[in-house]
């Protein structure tokens, strides 16, 4: 279609109210943040005055970030610019490795799990006839839409413990000892994941079964006719067709992983559990940034960290839109 | 055999998805000794204290928290769809020079998620003089990657011809644009839905951008817990189950719609 001049203008009003927002919520905090992560952690802007000043607000927990440089960043407070040093000070932080092993490993933890479980839910649930279909589904959205603290308190009052209701329904009746799921570091990411599974299976099978139901007629008629085996089907009819739903929930639960905070937050009261076993990422960087207690808010070292994630997790996302190609063609 | 197979693993992962909830919802009848077995399930009375407790603002002034965040999600997602349809509406049946620019630009904000601009985004809005305002929390969420693609994907499946049409009577792009909107209504409340719950879910930002009276439902939960040993523990079940109750309303009403507009995108 060839655009007149009048036309053109009526584009741009329609595209302006998002990237207006995108410009202002977005980039600039973007390059806010990259500025942040130059500076010097001693050195306080005038308009963030007032907010330290008023101190306690945020405390909760205690935390030392790196106690032995402290001294250093004091010395220099006049200088607003110190280069990459917030960088290299993170990547040499043991800390932030350990988060970001934590994250990722919660990431694909509870991708590896709630693809395959809501695969197989949704078949099931292709099976029955409408209404049940859709009253069941529905029952397992709903851990999707109850708020993730909520479900983190169930965890803690209903899961946890000895004399916990996983305890006593699952683990014992099995032969094992009760697992003390939030005190013991092995099981503290597992018990994270569990958590991630019980949100986001509903709403995954939610789309599996949708592109199950979209699947043309014809295709299903073809494979019955031929008498097609289980592992062509899977090749031949699900694999094409739910492939990109598939996709769009690989990305919504990597961008939900990293971005996770609240399920940890709640669980373990902001720290990150016993030996930082269940540290995820934001976590740290929000202790980094407003550790509360006698701690200093370091905002360009939490800048310089997440920065540092932002690679990461478009890597991922490049890689998972990359096979994209190979899968669709038909 | 393989229906029946089937059934019981649904039966299973029904059980596991509501039985908490359940638990969750007796247990706002609970007493703190009850609640610590957690394997009884029925409490030993009804009385309804602990959402007296919560109505009269008894512990929190729970009622302008959870008026705070109806009005917060809702008009965030309101504007969130309107923002979001207007461009996917142009990106998926207009081209004009650079569209493949700035289509990129707009799916870069998938890549790095707000959360991750936490800190900046709460250095950005001191230096603007918002944190502690609602809008603080309700400007940076409209601007969605996921919603640009969203609607792109679901104006691509609006005939052409009907903005042939549109062109040859000589309607505007605006009007065109209000005119195809019903046609995508169950899209619009699908893409709202998710919008809302994605915001009434929000931890950090609201933990960041706004004020300590002016919270949200899921810090004002999270206060609650952390001042269990005061408040009695069936209060914060109360109010877990309160602030689980709208949401589950909305999405039972708008369920079939949603499912609509799903199946729909996923026919390609």
């Amino acid at each position: 279609m060839g655009l007149e001049k009048k036309e053109k203008a009526s584009i741009a009003w329609l595209l302006f109210p998002f990237f207006g927002l995108w410009f202002v919520f977005w980039l600039v905090p973007l390059f806010f943040g990259v500025d942040l992560a130059l500076q010097n952690p001693g050195y306080i802007p005038e308009y963030r005055d007032a907010f330290e000043g008023s101190g306690e607000e945020y405390s909760g927990f205690q935390f030392n970030w790196m106690d032995s440089q402290k001294n250093e960043i004091e010395e220099k407070e006049s200088v607003k610019y110190i280069g990459l040093e917030n960088f290299s000070r993170v990547l040499a932080d043991k800390k932030f490795y350990k988060a970001l092993k934590n994250t990722s490993f919660y990431v694909f933890g509870s991708i590896v799990i709630i693809l395959p479980l809501a695969f197989a839910l949704s078949l099931s649930l292709f099976q029955l006839s409408r209404i049940p279909r859709g009253f069941l589904v529905f029952c397992l959205l709903i851990p999707g839409l109850a708020l993730p603290s909520v479900l983190s308190t169930l965890f803690y009052l209903f899961f946890h413990g000895r004399t916990g209701a996983l305890n006593q329904y699952f683990v014992v009746p099995m032969g094992f000892s009760p697992v003390n799921w939030m005190m013991d570091p092995l099981f503290i990411m597992p018990s994270l994941i569990m958590q991630a599974v019980w949100r986001w299976t509903g709403l995954v099978t939610l789309f599996f079964l949708c592109g199950l139901e979209a699947i043309p007629r014809w295709q299903w008629e073809v494979a019955k006719l031929e008498g097609v085996g289980i592992g062509m089907r899977v090749r031949k009819i699900f694999i094409p067709n739910l492939w990109h739903l598939a996709l769009f929930a690989i990305v919504f639960l990597v961008v939900d992983g990293f971005a996770s905070f609240s399920g940890a937050y709640n669980l373990l009261g902001g720290s990150g559990g016993i030996m930082d076993a269940g540290l995820l990422l934001v976590t740290y960087v929000y202790q980094v940034a407003f550790p509360g207690g006698s701690g200093r808010f370091d905002f360009p070292g939490a800048a310089a960290m997440s920065l540092l994630v932002v690679p990461i997790t478009a890597f991922i996302l490049f890689i998972v839109l990359q096979s994209r190609r190979r899968w669709s063609i038909r | 055999m393989k229906k029946f197979l089937s059934g019981i693993v649904l039966c299973g992962a029904v059980l596991i998805c509501l039985y908490p909830f359940a638990w969750m919802f007796l247990s706002s009848f609970k007493t703190n000794r009850e609640i610590y077995q957690p394997t009884l399930f029925i409490p030993s009375d009804f009385e309804p204290d602990s959402y007296l407790s919560l109505f009269s603002d008894q512990y929190i002034s729970f009622l302008s928290y959870f008026l705070n965040s109806t009005i917060i999600s809702g008009l965030q997602a309101l504007l969130a769809v309107m923002v979001t349809a207007a461009a996917g509406f142009v990106f998926a049946k207009y081209s004009f020079r650079g569209k493949s620019l700035v289509f990129g630009i707009a799916i870069l904000v998938i890549l790095i998620p707000k959360q991750a601009l936490a800190v900046p985004l709460f250095d950005w809005m001191l230096w603007l003089g918002l944190q502690g305002e609602n809008w603080a929390l309700i400007l940076p969420g409209i601007a969605s990657g996921l919603g640009i693609v969203f609607f792109t994907q679901v104006f691509r499946k609006v005939p052409d011809e009907l903005l042939e049409l549109a062109k040859v009577e000589g309607l505007s792009v605006h009007r065109t644009f209000l005119l195809i909107l019903p046609l995508v209504g169950p899209a619009l409340v699908t893409y709202g839905l998710l919008h809302f719950i994605l915001s009434w879910q929000e931890h950090l930002l609201p933990l960041l951008l706004l004020d300590d009276e002016n919270i949200t439902l899921p810090i004002a939960l999270a206060k609650l817990r952390d001042s269990s040993h005061r408040i009695p523990e069936a209060v914060g079940m109360a109010a877990a189950t309160l602030s689980l109750l709208p949401v589950v309303v909305l999405f039972g009403i708008c369920f079939r719609k949603m499912k609509t507009a799903l199946v729909h995108l996923a026919l390609s």
